[in-house]
């Protein structure tokens, strides 16, 4: 408990933290099951937020009082928009188990690809290929599950054709020494091309045919009964897709790794400084190998829920942009687990509400998509504490 | 007596580098115990050697015997494994790691068989500090210690892989005086615990005061090994460079004449924001030399940098002949007279891919008769670079080789005939002989005296005790930020290092 | 306390160049895109070859491929004769012009329009690189041009009544414009603040696209019923509007007169870059912007106007595409565009030269048109399959050209053997 305590944030830190929370009540308030009808409060709660937020970032707590003013805007915004609509439409569009369930569904594509991404740029290879790899995962997976009969041998054969994309990358950025935004750039458009050929050239026009085996959800029918919330509960968690859960797990493993073990010191030892490493005895080159090929595995898994998972077939171009989205939830948690989870659970909640949002008006929930990248670019330009990478990343390393 | 054990043996090394034999047979042996300096001039051949000791290198011929055994150490992991350490120039440790993260890096602790056992880590980093008496905090970041911290995170490392052969690649260029001393210190603590130590430099003095043997290299070959007892500086020194005579320039007197340069009560801060020159005030006049020596890192950097309007200062006042250029941008100095040679001139001096014609015009490409109202004209760049190719015997190539192609010191008159052909007023010369060979260095020495005649203001910054004794007419020593001193030329290299290091402080004459 | 950063060590001085050894470079620098696009095309003839299972029809193949593209038209020669722009008279001319008669020239139209944006797209990609930065999000830019150049094209004329000429020059201006904002916010936060431009380029590709998607869509801003297409659109850009058409059908797609706008820029590319004060910088910076700074250059200030040309050059081709040829934006064409990747394809094999820029463009336009499902035969190769072979093919040879230097190396390694064995 007191190594807890230790670790919780302090001083302006902990202000600002309250900064965030308080702007997130702005947008509450106004919106089921509180519902305030009157405009002033939200802009009240958020201005207050933001006031917080700047009071920080002025005293140095650049991050997290970045978040708080953000919050702070954001939730003004909604909660001001909310109050200008009626409750029964808000009561149709707000629910809120249903929307933490899609932001779950919408995240656990986004969040296997972004682990993914983590290894391979903590290793010091640049990633921008996770679009790629995800739609190599998706496509083999689902042909995998038609062949062999079963969606364990799918994803089996989605995650390995991923690894083998990794692997390709790996090749050119570590042994070629090849550009590796240029390689990143190949491996997307072979990827999309590879793809659509094969999907095209198997399934034709018909599209992949029904009753693959899928991807099953895990049924928890208590959850329900929970006193109270057993609703919201249920509508988020009870029946969701094993990949989410996995997810989960995934982030508590990959931090393990990267942050208790050898294996995870040594990845980042040879991302930030691969000759200190070289000369300790560290293979720069195979970790960085296995990490990238780690890292398409991964993005692979993130593509086979796509398909798998979710929709249980495949399309041209199913993946649409999400392993940009990966990247970018990636370098907005400053390449940590915890951080590009927490990026991946706001992206997702962001596009669980575009989609809620349609309903009420396509094109606004349009506009809700670009959330993600202008959060992840205002992130970038180090407005909010800056995002920094890996020191050595993108530079091929030459053994002398 | 007993014989001395020899714990390493090099028979023969030969090294080839494209174009360079970098190590030519060379024979090395190390006692136990016993601190052996290996010793020569940049480029002899020193940091190749412990490369391939190290397994960085391999070497095309000869063999390794450690403790009598025949070895090929392929990788730094081989090395380690036969109980080879090396502390690098440049620290192999990575900045935003724990003290203890870097020392344990490859050889952790584990527990449960796949953890990282950070506190068992933490103990025996710190009880392997405590019992070699280095104040050190295992938690702490490396970006956050001092650069004598850093290093003794660099023996630590080696000491906990159990090295008990430590390579220490010019250990001291990067040091304080006082920290020095204190490494100094730790190597003789080190001795005695039985570790057997290489020290490379090439400062005479230090070989004399920490070494029990020393071995000179000259030119990729060995020259001799001779016990450090009753060897003189004068001694090592000709046996490492080769010849006698000190080379010292024949120059007139200077005749002074207007104040060129005027700089007052100057502080500037490096991009850490720490204050590296507190307060530095000094003019140089025209028609004469003012040599600003010191070690490496006491502020030099930075003060050219603020003279050349690289860096803005903090506080005090830079003049240009009469005219305020404090803060201004490096195009308005060199607009206003300021020449400057640049320390780095791979880095900064030139663009490698550019011809040489676009390199001469690097300060002058948007001016008439270069270029009118943005449009370049190209055969006037070339022209230019022809007459000043000639006038300044720049040899490998035309005004349309790309710079990159040229030596070393070619690549220097270059950036001199680029420089001079300006005809500034004050030409900063930073280190404007690093890494040349002989000829090259005449010939900038050269150079720099004609310029002082033609009535310049020259500063020249320099490392070099010999370069600043033989072209100065007035030196001032800059010691952690501050002018500590003014000497005469006549002044002895011993004299002058002592005020280098911080001892003997004296009033500047104003 | 600093930790320094060893770079490695840098190789031994280079051999003075000679004469021969710089002809030799060069000779390189043609052969290595040459053999890289040899390779791609290899390598998915394997692809093609697994489809049709028979040498012959794979080969037949390409064949067709190349056929679809247009390119044939130069071989199809005989003695006809053409107008001349502006006159009634008529001169002899090699080349049947008529695209009723020759299915060639209308193809060859299709190519040299695809062309025509591809080499602004590859210039915005190429420029960039020449201050050592990469722009990734030629996508956004040209996004952001198209979308401008329609907004301007549609709305300005119920404000203003601009004469034809002025209104598609603002209107292209404007689409200059929005490219060069968007890569300029890029340049802008490069040279202040340090983000990575392949960072921040790629999500403001994201933002553009989406806020472009929001304007056209259902109920968006700027979507209207009349464009009458399935998908919703923004209205049709006005007859006055167009780009004119002096080769072919103005109601088939004939070929507009950006075809020139996209020769000029090529010119003005190279000269901007070679001749003038500001190609002087920024070649400066991108080759070594310490060096750059020691000599009086602002390396943020040029890093901004880097990416705004590049961005401006991207603009000018979705204005040009607005215009000349689509008419109109909606979803589906903003979502489906991979242009801005396809013209870093160029950039990298045209060597970020003028001239290879154009070859490279050209290639790719060919492939596009080629691999169009209209110009394949079935019985050869299934056509639905083509487009995608053409997207395998461009990532082929951005791989490939990401490894140039190892196909310069063999090929160096390959000279030296042979002259080691003639001595």
């Amino acid at each position: 408990m007191r190594r807890l305590a230790t670790r919780l944030p302090r001083g302006w830190r902990a202000v600002a933290w309250v900064g965030v929370l308080v702007g997130v009540a702005a947008a509450l308030s106004s919106l089921p099951p509180i519902t305030i009808r009157s405009p002033v409060v939200p802009v009240v709660i958020g201005l207050f937020a933001f006031t917080v937020g700047l009071g920080s970032w002025i005293r140095g707590e650049r991050r997290i009082g970045g978040y708080a003013m953000a919050a702070g805007v954001i939730g003004l915004l909604i909660g001001y928009l909310a109050t200008r609509s009626s409750v029964g439409n808000l009561e149709t569009v707000v629910v809120w188990g249903a929307l933490l369930g899609a932001a779950l569904r919408y995240a656990t594509p986004l969040l296997f690809a972004s682990l993914g991404g983590l290894f391979s740029e903590r290793s010091g290879v640049v990633n921008i290929g996770l679009e790629g790899m995800m739609l190599i995962g998706a496509f083999f997976a689902v042909w995998g599950a038609d062949v062999g009969g079963h969606w364990t041998l799918g994803l089996l054969i989605g995650v390995a054709a991923g690894g083998l994309t990794g692997l390709l990358h790996a090749f050119f950025s570590i042994t070629l020494r090849a550009d590796q935004i240029v390689g990143g750039t190949a491996i997307n458009l072979i990827a999309l091309g590879l793809t659509s050929y094969l999907f095209l050239r198997i399934y034709g026009n018909e599209g992949t045919p029904t009753g693959i085996s899928e991807i099953p959800n895990v049924s928890i029918g208590f959850l329900d009964e929970t006193p109270g919330i057993g609703g919201f509960l249920d509508d988020a968690l009870g029946d969701q897709n094993l990949l989410i859960w996995a997810a989960f797990v995934l982030v508590l493993a990959v931090w393990i790794v990267v942050f208790k073990t050898p294996v995870g010191l040594r990845i980042r030892s040879v991302g930030e400084h691969p000759r200190a490493a070289d000369t300790v005895g560290i293979n720069v080159y195979l970790t960085r190998y296995g990490a990238v090929t780690l890292s398409g595995m991964l993005a692979a898994a993130g593509g086979a829920y796509l398909s798998l998972g979710a929709l249980a077939t495949f399309d041209q171009n199913i993946t649409a942009g999400k392993g940009f989205i990966a990247l970018a939830a990636l370098i907005f948690g400053n390449w940590r687990p915890f951080g590009a989870a927490a990026a991946c659970l706001l992206f997702g909640v962001s596009g669980a509400l575009a989609t809620a949002l349609q309903t009420y008006s396509t094109s606004a929930s349009y506009l809700f998509e670009a959330l993600p990248y202008a959060l992840t670019l205002v992130a970038v330009a180090g407005v909010i504490g800056r995002s920094i990478p890996p020191a050595a990343v993108g530079k091929p390393y030459v053994k002398q | 007596m007993s014989e001395p054990q020899v714990v390493l043996e090099l028979r023969g090394i030969t090294k080839r580098f494209p174009g360079i034999v970098a190590n030519d047979a060379i024979d090395f042996d190390l006692r136990r115990g016993e601190v052996h300096a290996l010793l020569g001039e940049n480029g002899a051949g020193k940091s190749t050697l412990m490369n391939i000791l190290y397994g960085l290198y391999s070497p095309d011929e000869g063999e390794i015997l450690v403790r009598g055994e025949q070895e090929r150490i392929s990788s730094p992991g081989d090395a380690i494994a036969r109980g080879i350490g090396m502390v690098h120039q440049h620290f192999m440790l990575i900045p935003v790691m724990s003290v203890t993260e870097n020392i344990v890096l490859a050889v952790e602790p584990r527990r449960e068989g796949i953890l990282l056992d950070y506190g068992t880590a933490r103990e025996r980093v710190a009880e392997l500090a405590r019992s070699f008496g280095f104040a050190i905090d295992p938690d702490a970041k490396i970006q956050d210690i001092t650069v004598g911290q850093q290093q003794r995170v660099e023996i630590l490392k080696a000491l906990y892989r159990r090295a008990d052969i430590l390579i220490l690649d010019e250990p001291t260029a990067v040091l304080t005086p006082q920290e020095a001393v204190e490494l100094f210190g730790i190597l003789r603590n080190l001795q005695r615990e039985g570790m057997s130590i290489i020290f490379i430099s090439h400062k005479l003095n230090e070989v004399l005061d920490i070494a029990d043997r020393v071995t000179v290299l000259r030119r990729g070959k060995k020259v001799e090994t001779l016990p450090t007892a009753g060897a003189t500086e004068e001694e090592l020194a000709r046996r490492m460079v080769g010849r006698d005579v000190v080379l010292r320039i024949d120059k007139g007197a200077s005749q002074p004449g207007e104040p060129l340069l005027t700089v007052d009560d100057l502080h500037v801060r490096d991009d850490r924001g720490l204050e590296k020159v507190r307060g530095v005030s000094f003019e140089v006049r025209g028609g004469e030399i003012v040599a600003i020596a010191g070690v490496d890192g006491n502020g030099q950097t930075e003060l050219i940098d603020a003279l050349t309007g690289l860096t803005r200062p903090e506080a005090g006042r830079i003049l240009v002949e009469g005219s305020d250029v404090t803060g201004a941008s490096a195009r308005k100095h060199f607009e206003l007279g300021v020449g400057h040679i640049p320390e780095d001139r791979q880095r900064r001096g030139l663009v490698l891919e550019f011809s040489l014609a676009e390199n001469i015009g690097l300060h002058d490409y948007r001016k008439k008769p270069y270029a009118r109202l943005g449009w370049l004209y190209p055969k006037r760049f070339i022209e230019r670079a022809r007459r000043l190719i000639a006038e300044f015997d720049v040899r490998g190539g035309g005004p349309k080789t790309p710079g990159g192609a040229l030596s070393g010191g070619n690549q220097q008159k270059v950036i001199l005939a680029r420089e001079i052909d300006r005809d500034p007023r004050v030409l900063v010369a930073a280190q404007p002989t690093r890494g040349l060979d002989v000829g090259a260095i005449e010939f900038v020495h050269r150079r720099l005296v004609e310029e002082r005649d033609e009535g310049r203001a020259v500063l020249l910054v320099s490392l070099e005790l010999e370069e600043v004794l033989s072209l100065a007419d007035r030196i001032l020593v800059i010691y952690e930020g501050e002018i500590v001193g003014e000497f005469p030329p006549s002044t002895s290299e011993e004299e002058l290092g002592i005020a280098m290091t911080g001892g003997g402080k004296r009033e500047i004459a104003a | 306390m600093t930790v320094t950063q060893v770079e490695s060590p840098p190789p031994g001085a280079p051999d003075a160049a000679t004469p021969e050894s710089r002809w030799l470079e060069r000779l390189d620098g043609v052969l290595a895109p040459i053999i890289t696009v040899l390779l791609a095309f290899l390598i998915s003839g394997v692809v093609v070859y697994l489809t049709t299972r028979d040498l012959g029809d794979t080969l037949e193949t390409y064949r067709a491929i190349f056929r679809g593209s247009g390119l044939s038209w130069f071989f199809e020669l005989g003695g006809h004769d053409i107008g001349v722009p502006f006159s009634d008279a008529r001169v002899w001319f090699p080349w049947e012009t008529d695209d009723i008669a020759s299915l060639a020239a209308a193809n060859l139209q299709q190519t040299l329009i695809g062309w025509t944006a591809l080499v602004l797209v590859g210039l915005a990609v190429a420029f960039a690189f020449r201050c050592g930065l990469f722009n990734i999000g030629g996508q956004g830019q040209y996004i952001a041009g198209s979308t401008a150049a329609i907004l301007v094209a549609t709305e300005l004329p119920d404000l203003v009544d601009l004469p034809r000429v002025l209104l598609i020059v603002v209107t292209i201006l404007a689409g200059m414009l929005a490219g060069a904002f968007v890569a300029g916010i890029a340049g802008f936060l490069k040279g202040t603040v340090g983000a990575h431009e392949v960072i921040t380029t790629i999500m403001l590709n994201w933002i553009v696209l989406w806020v472009a998607t929001y304007l056209f869509a259902v109920d968006g801003p700027f979507q209207t019923e009349e464009g009458g297409g399935a998908v919703p659109s923004s209205a049709d850009v006005p007859e006055k509007a167009k780009l004119p058409v002096f080769w072919g059908d103005p109601l088939l797609q004939g070929l507009h007169i950006g075809l020139f706008v996209a020769l000029a820029s090529l010119v003005v590319y190279a000269f901007l870059l070679n001749r003038t004060t500001l190609g002087y910088e920024v070649r400066a910076v991108g080759f070594n912007p310490d060096a750059a700074r020691y000599g009086g250059i602002s390396v943020a200030r040029n890093y901004f106007l880097a990416m705004a040309i590049s961005g401006t050059f991207a603009g000018l081709a979705g204005a040009l595409d607005s215009l000349g040829w689509q008419f109109r934006l909606d979803q589906t064409t903003i979502q489906g565009t991979t242009i801005g990747f396809t013209g870093i394809a160029v950039a990298l094999l045209g060597r970020n030269t003028a001239v290879g820029v154009g070859l490279a463009a050209l290639l790719f336009a060919a492939l596009e048109t080629g691999t169009a499902s209209r110009n394949l035969d079935p019985e050869i190769f299934p056509p639905d399959l083509a487009s995608s072979l053409a997207i395998i093919i461009q990532g082929l040879v951005v791989l490939f050209v990401g490894a140039q230097f190892v196909i310069l190396l063999l090929l160096r390694r390959a000279r030296t053997r042979s002259a080691a064995g003639s001595t």
